[in-house]
């Protein structure tokens, strides 16, 4: 793969910021706290735009703003990092949603005691999570990948709700242990290439070099899946998911629905498909109906769900499903609607998580008995509420529905019965999200429990807007987005298709 | 033959190779007389003597780095790996020294033997690191291992310190005892006394030369706390004043790890499947054990013993791979244990100094209000030794892995995947407690300047040797690759 140097470091800039905000946010008063977050959180959210505006859409696949600094030269590890399309779609994601969550964090009732440390965290997850789909050696990408587990430990375990200790060790735990196998299965891509061209490499580049017989291709490849089935997760491996998206406080919810499950089908792209073609497309046939599999029985998950963010949580579950169904499609159309999906499934997952906080901000409840008819008073509320379900469900012009429209597509290349499962799950996912809608606007309130509330605004607000505005861009003008990761996922294509053929 | 000849033909022994030992060793000597001829003991005398001493040692190591060669008709030998360890060995030697002070005056059992105890312990560990003479080895054992029962039974009045230090004292005994056992056999095989020349000499009897590897590595294997061979390993540590804890978890691995990591290049094929097969195994053994046994402690000492026990596990699976990469991934892993094992012990130490801390488990929640800073690098300590990156714990882990995998020895990184998975549990549940519990019982106590600095400075070198792991990584690459061309 070709790279092509930043001449101004913009990446590390990035990821520099909100850390030193960090340092601010340690070193002054509590009351400079929220400011600090908010500047350096938009500042990262400015330079994303700007490396946008830099970006060379002509040569998405080219790595770009590549930077390198070595860490260890006999291993071959160094501290590379660079966009390509793929990762400069998740980055403006990741600053996105960064800025949405700690702007809701600052008028967010649940955080009222130990505020420094909350956006501490907040920043220093940003900086993990900029690092993670932007580097380009792995074992610098495991690093970054373990370490969004720290913040988010601290993030459920003190901000959460009743469950909240149970719901951080069970997910620290799980995704630990998971991406154990990564670190076992990085180190042995490394001395693989060791022994077939002399030196140790962790650099994605060199590794894709790498060739391996069927048998320990197979193997690899599992390791590096465990760990990307628990964290995206899919469906036997979901069950730290809703205790700890359920658990968490509300910006922390986001963050982790809207990103961190990103990483998960972001490494399955990067690595497991870029790095074992020849494995994927002979596990091809499993891993879709296993996709499709986790898309149903998520649906069926989130439909008898009473808990309104365990409800969401679960959505996500069905959600990623299809990114994963589509991307283990191995054709054009199932990738753009996987990474597709991936993208609008972050903005529609942090809106709905915002939903849930909201509603718990107005009712301190997540029971979806108590929340008949709970929109009625908030007009505001309301639309969006149903710009986003509408949008999450898949209705055309609605964010999610390129990735559902394009997945049924590119199974329809295979045969029309895929296609059809595809649209059964996609099915379902309309159903849980119409359930919603009628418990929330629908369903009449009792007389006795008529309380007023007040609808949404300020900073709450612009929260909200901030995830519609790109999700109506998403569904309305879809070929902006297609145009920044187009290339590198023909790129990948061709080169998956090169391996198969080529030996 | 006249005498003059006889001198003559002498070679005299190069004494610039031993001057850090002989630094200490006069440090400690001279703290001893100082002790015969004054009445009353001066503490902040010895202490200052000590570190000053050691300290010159450290920079002798620190400037000449690459002084190498062999003394004493080759019952001594400084290589690059030796000065490597003697330099740690030495640093944190050092830091332990700064807790002492305060530590046994809270409890009540100051004792001046302490200052040169530790000398003669710190100068016999040096020995362990530096020969291939089985009987330097023997006698430099003796000397770790003396100093290491006094040490440990130096809380008098304390019972649990008596329990730990007889029972040291026993299976030590009877660890040297087999290890000297082993060396007659390997004497008798090869005639000769230098492990080198054992290993790589061909003689008709094998069955010798295994039976006699195999009672030395016993030997050690006592020493390390490998499983099944570890029963003294926890009671030792438990019942040891904190800082002599530390001491022991610290410079005591990197001693007794010492002649063993010597042997890894000496491993000849004829019985190298054998080493793997056999070291795998105790490895595999004692990281389930010490984890799994951890895992249901409420002290917090003995559970961070038991997690030393399957540290000497992840280091033994590193040895079983006997590689230049395994020897690399065995050096930066037990310099990392060292350091972060030392910094663990040691923010204990200056916990116990509260007459009320008892080193239970839920003394530690709450323990974020009350002493923030301590509590931070409690937890940094704690995720360095699960192995979050990027902490040295981390790197270490990820290098005994590449070595495994070079091996394809995947049945030993599965068992070292599931015994960190058990580890996850204690360590953050550690971690869950300190910040995520609060608790009325706010515990204070103040700390000296010097512990202040040894704790800054180890939590530090944690979280940046982990970052910038080249830094002991290259001495580590280096004296591996000598420690092989030889």
């Amino acid at each position: 793969m070709e790279k092509l140097g930043a001449q101004f470091p913009l990446i590390s800039i990035s990821m520099l910021i909100p850390t030193l905000g960090s340092f601010f946010v340690v070193l002054l008063p509590e009351r400079f706290t929220k400011g600090i977050s908010l500047i350096s959180t938009g500042i990262t959210f400015l330079i994303s735009l700007y490396s946008l505006t830099l970006f060379d859409f002509s040569k998405g696949d080219v790595v770009q703003f590549y930077e390198h600094y070595p860490i260890i030269p006999e291993l071959g590890i160094s501290l590379s990092l660079g966009l390509d399309g793929l990762s400069m779609l998740m980055y403006l994601l990741t600053t996105l949603v960064s800025l949405v969550a700690v702007l809701w964090s600052v008028r967010d009732k649940q955080i009222n005691h130990r505020i420094k440390e909350y956006f501490l965290w907040f920043l220093l997850t940003e900086s993990f999570l900029i690092g993670v789909f932007a580097s380009w050696d792995l074992i610098v990408f495991y690093v970054f990948y373990e370490l969004t587990l720290v913040p988010m430990l601290f993030v459920i375990g003190i901000w959460g709700y009743k469950l909240r200790l149970y719901s951080a060790y069970k997910f620290f735990i799980y995704i630990f242990i998971s991406s154990l196998f990564l670190l076992l299965g990085t180190v042995s891509l490394a001395v693989q290439h060791y022994k077939l061209f002399g030196r140790f490499s962790f650099s994605y580049f060199d590794l894709m070099n790498n060739d391996y017989p069927l048998g320990l291709g197979i193997f690899l490849f599992m390791l590096f899946f465990i760990a990307f089935a628990v964290k995206t997760p899919i469906v036997p491996f979901h069950t730290w998911l809703p205790d700890a998206h359920g658990e968490a406080p509300t910006a922390g919810s986001i963050v982790l629905a809207a990103i961190l499950l990103k990483m998960g089908t972001y490494a399955l792209f990067r690595f497991n498909i870029g790095l074992f073609p020849k494995v994927v497309a002979f596990l091809m046939p499993i891993l879709v109906l296993w996709g499709i599999f986790s898309i149903m029985m998520a649906s069926w998950f989130t439909i008898s769900q009473k808990n309104l963010k365990r409800f969401v949580a679960y959505s996500s579950i069905s959600h990623m499903g299809f990114v994963v169904t589509s991307m283990f499609l191995l054709n054009l159309e199932g990738f753009r609607a996987s990474i597709m999906e991936m993208f609008a499934h972050g903005l529609t997952s942090a809106s709905l998580f915002m939903i849930a906080g909201f509603i718990y901000n107005r009712l301190h409840s997540f029971n979806m008995d108590a929340l008949k008819g709970s929109a009625k008073f908030m007009p505001l509320f309301a639309i969006i509420t149903v710009i986003t379900a509408y949008s999450s469900m898949g209705l055309p012009g609605g964010s999610s529905f390129w990735g559902k429209f394009l997945t049924v597509l590119s199974a329809r290349e295979y045969t029309t019965q895929l296609a059809l499962l595809v649209i059964a799950g996609a099915f379902f996912s309309v159903i849980y999200m119409l359930y919603l809608m009628k418990v929330l606007f629908l369903d009449t309130k009792e007389e006795s429990r008529l309380v007023h509330f007040a609808d949404i605004r300020g900073f709450k607000l612009s929260a909200f807007l901030l995830l519609v505005i790109p999700m109506f861009m998403v569904g309305l003008l879809p070929s902006l987005f297609f145009n920044i990761f187009d290339m590198s996922v023909k790129k990948l294509l061709l080169y998956v298709m090169h391996k198969l053929i080529g030996g | 033959m006249e005498l003059r000849d006889l001198i003559g033909s002498i070679e005299f022994p190069k004494m610039a190779l031993i001057i850090p030992e002989l630094i200490v060793l006069l440090t400690g000597f001279l703290i001893f007389t100082l002790d015969l001829i004054f009445k009353r003991a001066n503490y902040r005398l010895y202490t200052w003597i000590s570190v000053v001493g050691y300290f010159m040692a450290m920079l002798y190591i620190a400037f000449n780095p690459s002084l190498s060669g062999s003394t004493f008709y080759g019952l001594y030998v400084r290589d690059y790996f030796s000065s490597f360890l003697q330099f740690f060995m030495i640093l944190l030697t050092i830091f332990v020294l700064a807790f002492t002070y305060h530590y046994y005056k809270q409890k009540l059992s100051l004792y001046r033997e302490f200052y040169y105890i530790l000398s003669f312990a710190l100068v016999s560990a040096m020995f362990l690191a530096s020969s291939y003479n089985l009987i330097t080895l023997y006698v430099a054992l003796e000397g770790v291992s003396i100093s290491f029962y006094i040490l440990t039974a130096l809380l008098r009045g304390d019972f649990n310190a008596k329990e730990g230090a007889f029972k040291y004292l026993i299976l030590g005994g009877l660890s040297i005892a087999l290890a000297s056992y082993g060396a007659v056999f390997m004497y008798i095989y090869a005639g000769s006394l230098d492990l080198q020349k054992i290993l790589t000499y061909s003689g008709q009897n094998k069955d010798l030369l295994i039976l006699g590897l195999v009672f030395f590595l016993i030997g050690f294997a006592i020493k390390i706390g490998a499983v099944p061979f570890h029963f003294w390993l926890p009671d030792a540590y438990q019942g040891a004043p904190t800082p002599i804890t530390a001491y022991m978890a610290s410079v005591g691995k990197l001693a007794f790890f010492a002649p063993v990591v010597r042997i890894m290049p000496l491993v000849q094929e004829h019985f190298a499947y054998a080493w793997v097969i056999t070291v795998g195994i105790i490895s595999a053994m004692t990281m389930l054990y010490g984890n799994l046994v951890a895992l249901v402690q409420k002290d917090v000492k003995r559970l961070l013993a038991y997690s030393s026990i399957a540290h000497s596990g992840y280091i033994l699976a590193g040895i079983a791979v006997a590689k230049a990469i395994g020897l690399k991934a065995v050096l930066y892993f037990l310099v990392a244990y060292a350091l972060m094992g030392a910094g663990s012990f040691l923010l204990l130490a200056l916990l116990e100094r509260n007459p009320q801390w008892e080193n239970r488990m839920e003394e530690f929640s709450g323990l974020r209000f009350s002493m923030p800073w301590i509590a931070v690098s409690f937890m940094i300590f704690m995720f360095s030794l699960l192995g979050v990156p990027p902490s040295v714990g981390f790197v270490g882990k990820a290098l005994v892995f590449t070595a495994l995998s070079f091996d394809r020895l995947w049945w030993l990184a599965f068992v070292m995947i599931l015994s960190t998975g058990i580890s996850t549990g204690y360590y953050v549940r550690l971690v869950v407690l300190t910040f995520m519990k609060e608790s009325s019982k706010s515990i204070k106590v103040e700390s000296s300047l010097a512990e202040k600095v040894v704790i800054f400075v180890l939590t530090l070198s944690v979280v940046i040797l982990g970052a910038v792991p080249i830094i002991i990584w290259s001495f580590a690459s280096q004296s591996a690759d000598i420690l092989f061309k030889r």
